[in-house]
C-alpha cells in the first residue's frame, strides 16, 4: 500500500502554498490514473499529495469570448455542459467517450492533460481548438499553448511548484466544424487511436484546418502537413484520399498489446476521411 | 404432460435478496478470529533452477508469522497426474510457479514480506509452443515419467484417439472436401469474484477449508492427501463453500494456493486466508487452454458427409490439470455433430513453459466446433449447397448411435436449425448482403446433457430433512455459483415432494453435512440435483403417506371435535376421517395434504408432521438419495463410450455488418435456439443462455490472454477485454425446443455450457457471408479481419 | 498518522479515522464493516466497488476516503424502499434474473439507481452507457437491461400514484 500525506486545500492560494512548501509534493485531482499507478507500483508516490478537488476556483466553467474550464472540472461536467457541447463538440464528445460514468464522475480535465498520456481523450480536441493552459505558481502565472505543454509520455512543462489551473479556448465563431473519433477494443477502453479535426468550409474551400491525433505518438500530435494539404483547398474525394494518406503517414504510432502500429495508421486514415467525407456529403446535400 | 405446479415457472432465486442487498458472503467477506493473511512469492522466470532462497529479511519483518519454501515444507503433489508440487524446490517451470509464501497479521505486511524474499535463479532455456517443445534438443521439462523412468520428450502420456469406420473409403466416397487449420486462444474465465480460501485447524488437527471451489468433495479428497503428506494422516478435512463470485470452471481442480494456505495454517496454528487480487487471478490462476485444430471433412455429391478427420495440438503448459482433458470433450463434436461415418480423431498434448490450464465452460467443445462448423460452410460452398441445407442433410436424429458410441435418446437439432434459420431470416438474407457487407451465418452444437462421466462416479447425493412445520432443508453437495442451481433445486423439491418453493431451504454446501457429489461441471448441476431430488422425494412420500395414514383418521376426528366444541354452529365437512387411513388415497401438494378423491378438504402439512412426531414412538422425516446416471466412463484411447444420459443440441444464427475500412464487426442480431429437454425455469434458463452467449461473443471477437516467452502481458481488465454492457446493442432472441427427455428430471437436459459452444463459428460464418473472408484464429479482431479483407481485395484486383 | 473525517453514510452521520492514503473501499469494508461493496479489480475497470457520492457513482477503489468528508455516501446497504423492503431496482433485479453470481450486483444496482434518479425513463442506449463501467461475466447483461426498464416503469407508476 503506497503511503503519503493527503492535503485538501480549499483555496488555490492554499494549494500553491502547499506545493511550494512541501518538498516533492504533487497535485492530484480525480486520481483515477495516478492512484492506480501508485498501487501497481508503476509510479512512485510522492511524500505528499495535494488534492485540488475542493478548490472551488478550479471547478468553474466560464463561457464568454474566451471559454475557461477549471482544471478540477470533472470530465462528466465537461461532457454534459450545454455550451461546451454546442461550441466545442469535439471536446464534449471526447469527454463523453472517456472511460465510464464512474470514471468521468471522478476524473478531471486537468488531470487528463497533466498525466500526459499519449491516448488522453481530451487532448486532440484541445489541440484543434488551439487551447492554452494557465499554469500558476506562488510567484507567477503563465499561459502556454497546449501544443507546448506535453513533453512526452507522462511528462509536461509544469514546474514542481506550478499548478495547472485552467484551460482557455477562444470562443469559436460560427461555422467552425469540429469532430472527434476514437476507437477502443470494447466500449470501455483507452483509445487505441483517436483523431480530432476542426475547420471552416465555405464554397467547398477549407480554411483554419486543424488535425490532431491521439495514441499514435509519444504525445498527442498536431498533423501539420496534413493540415497544409487541406488548407485553402477545395474539398473533393481526391483531396480527402490524399490528406488521409498523409495523416496515416504523418502519425508515429508504436505496436503494443493494444494494437499494431499499422492498424493505428489505418484508423487515422479512416477517421480523417470520414470526417471530411461527411462534410462533403453534407455540402453536396445542401448544394 | 405439463401439469407442473412449480417446474417451468419463473421461481425466484433463494439467495436473490441477499445478493441484491449486499448480504451474501463471498470468500472476500469472510474472516475468522485470529486470522492471518497469506501471500505467495511467484517465480520470476519461465524456466530456471532455484539456486538459493533467502527468507531472512522477510522473517525479521514485524508482523510476519511464517515464511515457507519448498525446502522447509513437506512435498504436496498436485494435479491428476501429480506432476506439480505446492511449493517448488529445485526448479521453476512457469512464471506462476510458487517458490515461497508468508503469513502475516495483515495483507500489507504479507505483501511487504514477499518483496523481502530473495530468490537466486539460474535461468534455463524455455519452450513456449508445442513446436518448440517437440523440437530436437528441446529441454525436457519433467524429467521422469509417472512410472519413474526418464522421459524422452515433452509429450504427455495421455492418449485421446478415435478411429471408426473406414477413413480411406470415406475419403474415396467424398466428392468435395473442405479443410482448414483453426486456432482458439488462451482466455481467462474472468469471474468477478477472484479466487481464495481460508484454512483453519481445530484443536484435534482436523482441517476446515472455506474454498471457492466447484468440487468440494474431490477437494476434500485432495486435501486429505495433503494432510497425509504433512504427517496428519487420518485427520479429517471439511470443505465449506461460501457464495461464489462466479465459477466457469476455475473451481474444477484444487490449486497450489489452497495447499499453501493449509501449510501456513498448520505452521502458524492460526486460520490463514489467501485471496487473489485481479492481477494474481489473471497471472497465477489457470485459464482456458488454447488449441490448434486441423479439420478435414468431405461429402458426396448429395451433400452427405462421408468422413471427418480432426487433429488437435494443445499447449498443456508446465503442469497438468483439466486442460489436459480437453480432447475428451473434443471427441463429442468431432464424432457426433451431424451424422458422419468414418471418423479419425487424434490429439496431442505437449508440456511447455507456459501457464498450465484449467476448465472453462464447455471446454474442448467450442475449440473443435469452431473449425468443424467453419469448414462445413466451406464444404457446402464447394458442393454448391446452401449452408443450412448441408446441415439438414446430415442432421442428427433420435435413436442414433454415433461413432463415439453416444446413444442419442432425444434430439431437437432439426427443429433448432429450422427455427434459427427462420428467425434470422435465412432465405431472404443469406448471400444477399455482400454489397452492404452484411451477412448471416449459423452453427450448431452437441454437448453432454445428462451428466458427463469423467470420474469413477458421476453421482450426486441429496438429503431432505423436514421439520415440524413443513419446511424442507436440503443438503446437496453441488455448488451454486450463480447459475441458478439452488433455484431449480428448490422448484424440483417443491414439485416432487408437494410443498411450496418458499418452504424449501437449500443449506450451505459443506462436505460435513452434504452427501457426496462429483462436482458442478459438464452442465450437470441442475440435471443431477433435480434427479436426486426426485428420488429422495419419492422415498419420503412413500414413508410420509404410510405414517400419515396411521395418524390422520384420529387427527382429523380430533380436529372436527375441537371445532365443534369451540363453535356450536360448526358443520362437519362431508369427509369421513377414516378415509385418511389409506396411504394410497393421500396426496400432498403445495404444502397441503388431502384425499385424492376429495381435494377440497385440506390439512396443512405441518399439522400432519406434528401428528407423526408427537405421539408414542413418533418420528421425524429425513431421507437421502444418491443418483448415479446410467452412463459409461469412456475408453479415451479408443474415444468410445456413452458418457452422458442424453445430449443437448442447439443452433445459433447471427447477422453481422462488417466495416470494410476498420475491420470492425457489428452484430446486428443473434438468435439462439436450444434443445433443453424441458424448461425448468425460464428466467434462470435465459440467464444461462444470455451469459454463455456473451462469453461466446467475447471468445469470438475480443478475448485473449497475451503472452511473451511465458509471461502474461495483460493481467487485468485494462488490457484483457471482456464484453461490457456497451457491446450488447443488438437484439438476442432465444427459443427453446422441449424434447422431454425420458432420463431428464421432468424431461430436462443440462444446458449450462451449450450457449457458448457455437457462437464463434456462427459469427465467423456470418462474416464470411458478409465479406467473403475468414479469420481462422480467434478472436476475430478488427485488425485481423481488416488484413484479411485487404488481402482479398488485392487478390481480387490482381485476378481481375 | 490517522486523520479524522465525518460524512453521511446511508443516511447516518459517521465519524472515522483513516490513514491519509486509505481508499473509500478500505474504510467501508474495513472499519465500517459494510462488505456489500465488492472489490473486483482495484483499478476502476470493473465497477464492483461502485458507490454513490453526492448523487454520482464513483469507483470506491479509486476514491480517497478523505474525499468523502462532508459528503453523502450511499452503499448497497443504504438502498431500500419506503416500507423497508427492497428498492424498486433491487426488486426488479431479483425478479427479472438480473442477478447470477451476485458479485457485480451491488455496483450494478447502484449504477442503475443513480441513472434512474437522473433519468426516470432512459432508453436502451442510455442504459448501456450507464452500465459500461460495471462488468458482469454471468448474465450477458440482457436481463439487467430488462430489470432496469421494469424498475423505471414501476417507479414512474409509483410517482404518478403519489402525485
Amino acid at each position: 500500500m503506497p503511503k503519503y500525506e493527503y492535503h485538501r486545500p480549499k483555496t488555490l492560494d492554499d494549494a500553491l502554498e502547499l506545493v511550494a512548501a512541501r518538498e516533492g509534493a504533487r497535485c492530484i485531482a480525480g486520481g483515477t490514473e495516478l492512484l492506480v499507478r501508485f498501487r501497481k507500483g508503476t509510479a512512485e508516490p510522492p511524500p505528499a499529495l495535494v488534492s485540488l478537488r475542493s478548490v472551488e476556483e478550479l471547478r468553474r466553467i466560464d463561457v464568454s469570448e474566451t471559454i475557461r474550464i477549471g482544471a478540477a472540472v470533472t470530465v462528466a461536467e465537461v461532457a454534459a455542459h450545454e455550451e461546451i457541447r454546442a461550441l466545442l463538440p469535439a471536446l464534449a464528445n471526447a469527454a463523453r467517450s472517456l472511460g465510464c460514468v464512474q470514471i468521468r464522475n471522478t476524473a478531471t480535465i486537468g488531470g487528463n492533460l497533466a498525466n500526459a498520456s499519449p491516448c488522453a481523450d481530451t487532448a486532440p480536441p484541445l489541440l484543434v481548438y488551439d487551447a492554452s493552459l494557465v499554469l500558476r505558481s506562488r510567484a507567477a502565472t503563465r499561459e502556454v499553448p497546449f501544443s507546448e505543454f506535453t513533453r512526452g509520455p507522462g511528462s509536461t512543462c509544469l514546474a514542481s511548484d506550478e499548478i495547472l489551473t485552467e484551460i482557455k479556448i477562444k470562443r469559436p465563431g460560427s461555422g467552425l466544424r469540429s469532430e472527434y473519433s476514437r476507437k477502443g477494443r470494447v466500449k470501455m477502453d483507452l483509445a487505441i487511436a483517436s483523431l480530432a479535426t476542426a475547420f471552416r468550409i465555405e464554397d467547398q474551400i477549407l480554411s483554419g484546418v486543424r488535425v490532431a491525433a491521439g495514441a499514435v505518438g509519444e504525445v498527442p500530435l498536431r498533423l501539420l502537413r496534413t493540415e497544409e494539404i487541406l488548407e485553402g483547398e477545395s474539398l473533393c474525394a481526391g483531396l480527402i484520399g490524399q490528406a488521409a494518406d498523409q495523416a496515416a503517414m504523418e502519425v508515429r504510432p508504436i505496436s503494443d498489446i493494444r494494437s499494431s502500429a499499422g492498424y493505428r495508421r489505418s484508423l487515422v486514415r479512416v477517421f480523417l476521411s470520414r470526417h471530411l467525407r461527411s462534410c462533403l456529403a453534407g455540402a453536396e446535400r445542401e448544394g | 404432460m405439463t401439469g407442473f405446479r412449480h417446474i417451468g415457472k419463473p421461481a425466484q432465486r433463494p439467495e436473490g435478496n441477499d445478493k441484491a442487498t449486499g448480504k451474501a458472503l463471498y470468500i472476500h467477506d469472510l474472516s475468522r478470529p485470529g486470522m492471518l493473511y497469506g501471500k505467495i512469492k511467484f517465480s520470476e522466470h519461465a524456466h530456471a533452477r532455484i539456486v538459493k532462497i533467502d527468507t531472512s529479511r522477510a522473517e525479521r519483518l514485524p508482523g510476519v508469522r511464517a515464511v515457507l519454501t519448498g525446502a522447509n515444507t513437506p512435498e504436496i503433489r498436485v494435479g491428476f497426474l501429480r506432476d506439480n508440487v505446492a511449493l517448488k524446490r529445485d526448479r521453476v517451470l512457469q512464471y506462476r510457479d510458487e517458490v515461497a509464501a508468508v503469513a502475516a497479521i495483515d495483507p500489507e505486511t504479507a505483501a511487504r514480506a514477499v518483496e523481502l524474499i530473495d530468490v537466486e535463479y539460474e535461468p534455463l532455456p524455455g519452450v513456449f509452443s508445442p513446436e518448440e517443445a517437440l523440437a530436437e534438443g528441446a529441454p525436457i521439462l519433467h524429467e521422469k515419467l509417472p512410472n519413474g523412468r526418464p522421459r524422452q520428450n515433452n509429450k504427455l502420456e495421455l492418449t485421446f484417439d478415435h478411429a471408426s469406420g473406414d477413413l480411406e473409403a470415406g475419403k474415396r466416397a467424398a466428392k468435395f472436401v473442405a479443410e482448414g487449420e483453426y486456432s482458439t486462444p488462451l482466455i481467462q474465465q474472468s469471474c468477478m469474484g477472484t479466487a481464495g480460501c481460508i484454512a483453519e485447524f481445530d484443536g484435534n488437527h482436523n482441517l476446515t477449508v472455506w474454498a471457492k471451489t466447484q468440487i468440494p468433495f474431490l477437494a476434500q479428497r485432495d486435501f486429505n492427501g495433503a494432510l497425509a503428506a504433512m504427517g496428519l494422516k487420518g485427520k479429517r478435512v471439511r470443505v465449506i463453500v461460501p457464495t461464489l463470485g462466479g465459477g466457469f470452471g476455475t473451481g474444477l481442480d484444487t490449486h497450489c494456493y489452497e495447499y499453501i494456505t493449509i501449510l501456513l495454517a498448520q505452521k502458524t496454528g492460526r486460520p490463514v486466508k489467501i485471496v487473489y487480487d485481479r492481477e494474481e487471478e489473471f497471472a497465477y490462476l489457470s485459464p482456458r487452454q488454447s488449441a490448434r485444430t486441423m479439420v478435414r471433412q468431405g461429402c458426396d455429391e448429395k451433400g452427405r458427409l462421408t468422413f471427418r478427420e480432426v487433429e488437435a495440438v494443445l499447449d498443456n503448459g508446465a503442469y497438468t490439470s483439466w486442460g489436459a482433458t480437453y480432447p475428451s470433450i473434443m471427441l463429442l463434436p468431432a464424432t457426433s455433430l451431424y451424422k458422419v461415418p468414418n471418423v479419425r480423431f487424434k490429439a496431442q498434448l505437449v508440456y511447455t513453459n507456459n501457464t498450465y490450464c484449467q476448465a472453462m465452460r464447455g471446454y474442448g467443445n467450442p475449440e473443435v466446433t469452431w473449425p468443424i462448423e467453419s469448414t462445413l460452410d466451406d464444404l457446402a460452398e464447394k458442393a454448391g449447397l446452401d449452408a443450412l441445407e448441408i446441415r439438414r442433410i446430415n442432421c442428427n436424429e433420435p435413436g442414433e448411435l454415433t461413432p463415439m458410441g453416444l446413444k442419442i435418446t432425444t434430439c431437437g437439432l432439426r427443429q433448432c436449425l429450422e427455427t434459427a434459420a427462420e428467425k434470422i431470416g435465412w432465405s431472404a438474407k443469406r448471400r444477399q448482403g455482400r454489397k452492404a457487407a452484411r451477412g448471416v451465418g449459423l452453427a450448431s452444437l452437441v454437448h453432454v446433457g445428462g451428466g458427463g462421466k469423467i470420474y469413477r462416479s458421476d453421482g450426486s447425493g441429496i438429503i431432505l430433512k423436514i421439520d415440524d412445520y413443513g419446511a424442507v432443508n436440503v443438503s446437496y453437495g453441488g455448488v451454486e455459483m450463480g447459475q441458478g442451481l439452488h433455484t431449480v433445486l428448490r422448484q424440483a423439491v417443491a414439485e416432487s415432494l408437494g410443498v411450496l418453493p418458499e418452504s424449501v431451504v437449500i443449506n450451505q454446501t459443506d462436505t460435513a453435512t452434504c452427501p457426496w457429489d462429483v462436482g458442478t461441471h459438464a452442465s450437470r448441476g441442475a440435471y443431477m440435483a433435480c434427479n436426486a431430488a426426485i428420488l429422495a422425494a419419492s422415498k419420503i412420500r412413500g414413508k410420509l403417506f404410510t405414517l400419515a395414514a396411521e395418524v390422520l383418521p384420529e387427527e382429523v376426528e380430533r380436529r372436527f371435535k375441537r371445532k365443534e366444541r369451540k363453535d356450536p354452529g360448526f358443520q362437519r365437512p362431508a369427509v369421513d376421517p377414516a378415509a385418511f387411513g389409506n396411504p394410497e388415497d393421500l396426496e400432498l401438494a403445495d404444502g397441503m395434504m388431502f384425499l385424492k378423491q376429495d381435494p377440497g378438504f385440506t390439512i396443512e402439512f405441518g399439522r400432519v408432521l406434528r401428528a407423526i412426531h408427537f405421539r408414542d414412538a413418533g418420528t421425524v422425516l429425513t431421507e437421502e438419495a444418491f443418483f448415479e446416471p446410467k452412463t459409461d466412463l469412456p475408453d479415451w484411447s479408443k474415444g468410445y463410450g456413452n458418457m452422458s444420459e442424453n445430449y443437448a443440441y442447439g443452433t445459433q444464427a447471427v447477422e453481422v455488418e462488417v466495416d470494410r475500412e476498420t475491420g470492425e464487426v457489428k452484430i446486428l442480431r443473434v438468435v439462439a435456439v436450444h434443445d433443453v429437454g424441458r424448461v425448468l425455469n425460464p428466467v434462470t434458463l435465459k440467464g444461462q443462455m444470455y451469459g454463455a452467449l456473451a462469453q461466446g461473443i467475447g471468445y469470438a471477437l475480443y478475448e485473449k490472454v497475451l503472452t511473451k516467452r511465458g509471461k502474461i502481458l495483460n493481467p487485468g481488465f485494462t488490457d484483457y477485454k471482456i464484453p461490457t454492457a456497451g457491446e450488447f446493442d443488438f437484439p438476442i432472441e432465444l427459443a427453446f425446443v422441449e424434447t422431454n427427455d425420458p432420463a431428464g428430471p421432468f424431461g430436462a437436459k443440462g444446458v449450462g455450457e451449450s450457449g457458448m459452444v457455437p457462437t464463434a463459428p456462427a459469427i465467423g460464418n456470418a462474416i464470411f457471408d458478409a465479406v467473403g473472408v475468414r479469420v481462422n484464429d480467434l478472436p476475430i479482431t478488427p485488425e485481423k479481419l481488416l488484413l484479411a479483407i485487404e488481402a482479398k481485395r488485392r487478390q481480387d484486383e490482381g485476378g481481375a | 498518522m490517522k486523520v479524522d473525517l465525518e460524512f453521511e453514510l446511508n443516511g447516518h452521520t459517521v465519524e472515522a479515522s483513516v490513514d491519509p492514503w486509505a481508499r473509500l473501499i478500505d474504510l467501508i469494508r474495513g472499519p465500517l464493516g459494510l462488505t456489500g461493496t465488492k472489490e473486483g479489480c482495484g483499478e476502476g475497470e470493473c465497477g464492483a466497488c461502485t458507490v454513490i457520492v453526492d448523487g454520482r457513482t464513483v469507483n470506491s477503489c479509486l476514491y480517497p476516503a478523505l474525499e468523502v468528508t462532508g459528503k453523502r455516501v450511499t452503499t448497497i446497504e443504504g438502498l431500500q424502499s419506503a416500507d423497508g423492503g427492497l428498492s424498486p431496482v433491487q426488486k426488479a433485479f431479483v425478479e427479472g434474473g438480473g442477478i447470477q453470481c451476485g458479485f457485480c450486483t451491488p455496483g450494478m444496482i447502484l449504477s442503475a439507481t443513480a441513472l434512474l434518479e437522473r433519468n426516470p425513463d432512459p432508453d436502451d442506449e442510455e442504459i448501456r452507457e450507464a452500465l459500461v463501467g460495471n462488468l458482469c461475466r454471468c448474465t450477458g447483461y440482457v436481463q439487467i437491461f430488462e430489470a432496469i426498464k421494469t424498475a423505471a416503469a414501476s417507479m414512474r407508476q409509483a410517482g404518478r400514484e403519489t402525485a
